[in-house]
């Protein structure tokens, strides 16, 4: 089961701050292939829900993917996504999860958040398999949560 | 796969609501965000077409704050339905971990029902998912129309694990809300174990 430990949680985050910081994005993200947001950059500046963000983003490589296996079988490395002020970069990282830089137009570019992306990538490929490799050592995680005590009634008006 | 952070204290998981098209999937999902308190809900997506039938899937992030000091929340979408959405299917069902399948109890679709599920069940063995082992719950829709078959029929033909089942008028809400407990419910309970 996916998870993540405290020091396992700053270590990404530091990454996804640095990355930010340094190729001036609003935001990095860290989603799985499946939609789950991993992590993300503290950035104030971003305000859209990211939990939907990440799903429709993991929703959209995955189409693309599909889209480059139907024009050759070419494996899909990386989009670009850009709206009148923003840029939207997203690569793949293993092949199981999608790195997510937004930035504004005015402030920064792809080149560099490209080259900073570059600088940062096997810092957080090393990061990301030795929590794979954590997981698979571990048999069980326990949330210690008990369905019972979820009164999923109180959800709804 | 559900996804723990443990620093965040923060449970991720994904339930898909698969059937075949028109059976009311998304009108399953639309009714649940329409009366969840807006403090439990992040922002609904809906890829749809002009028809309005959904072409990729729908999403509704749901929140439950403070389990024993975790925020529990539930990814909800939905399949497009149509034959030539395959790929799409196979998409969404990437780390599932909890499906409805919602039928159309109507006798002129349960041929698409039983393709649908046939669909599913194919799907799931290209991600090594044992349809015995996942939470799964059935849900007969639109018991509202008159040409509908007897529920001994659909649950005979569609249900054969015997997981737990449930009659809905899905825009009526009727059956909506029981049928999301339970496959929360065992989600929550696949967690412990
Ligand atoms: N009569 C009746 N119609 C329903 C019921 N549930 C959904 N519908 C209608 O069936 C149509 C298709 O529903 P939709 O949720 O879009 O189907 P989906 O393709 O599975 O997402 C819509 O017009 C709904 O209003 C039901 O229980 N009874
Ligand atoms: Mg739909």
């Amino acid at each position: 089961m996916l998870n993540l430990k405290p020091e396992e949680d700053k270590a990404l985050r530091e990454i996804l701050n640095n990355l930010a910081q340094e190729s001036r994005s609003k935001m990095v993200l860290l989603i799985d292939k499946s939609g789950q947001l991993i992590s993300r950059s503290e950035s104030p500046a971003f305000s859209s829900d990211d939990v939907t963000f990440a799903s429709l983003t993991a929703g959209n490589v995955a189409a693309s993917e599909a889209l480059s296996k139907l024009l050759g079988d070419k494996d899909l490395n990386h989009m670009f996504t850009e709206t009148e002020e923003e840029g939207i970069y997203m690569i793949l990282i293993d092949g199981k999860f999608i790195l997510v830089s937004i930035f504004d137009k005015r402030v920064s570019n792809l080149g560099i958040v490209r080259v900073k992306i570059k600088k940062f990538y096997s810092k957080l490929v090393d990061t990301l398999r030795s929590i794979e490799e954590r997981i698979k050592k571990e048999s069980a995680v326990s949330a210690d949560i008990n369905p019972e005590d979820i009164d999923l009634d109180t959800l709804f008006e | 796969m559900p996804f723990i952070n443990f620093a965040t204290k923060e449970i991720n998981c994904k339930i898909v609501y698969y059937g075949p098209g028109l059976s009311g999937k998304t009108t399953n999902i639309k009714w649940i965000y329409d009366h969840i308190r807006p403090e439990n809900k992040g922002e609904m997506i809906t890829l749809a077409t002009e028809t309005e039938r959904t072409l990729f899937f729908d999403f509704v992030p749901i929140e439950v704050s403070n389990v024993k000091g975790f925020k529990v929340r539930f990814h909800l979408y939905t399949t497009p339905g149509q034959i030539i959405y395959r790929a799409s299917r196979k998409l969404i069902l990437k780390g599932v971990d909890g499906i409805v399948f919602v039928a159309d109890s109507q006798e002129d679709r349960h041929d698409a029902n039983l393709d649908t599920l046939d669909d599913m069940i194919e799907n799931l063995k290209d991600y090594d998912i044992n349809i015995e082992e996942i939470p799964l719950v059935f849900q007969y829709n639109k018991r509202d129309l008159p040409n509908v078959l007897p529920v001994e029929v659909l649950r005979r033909d569609l249900n054969r694990w015997n997981r737990p089942d449930f009659e809905a008028v899905a825009h009526k809400g009727i059956g909506v809300l029981e049928t999301f407990k339970e496959i929360s419910r065992q989600v929550l309970k696949k967690l412990k174990s």
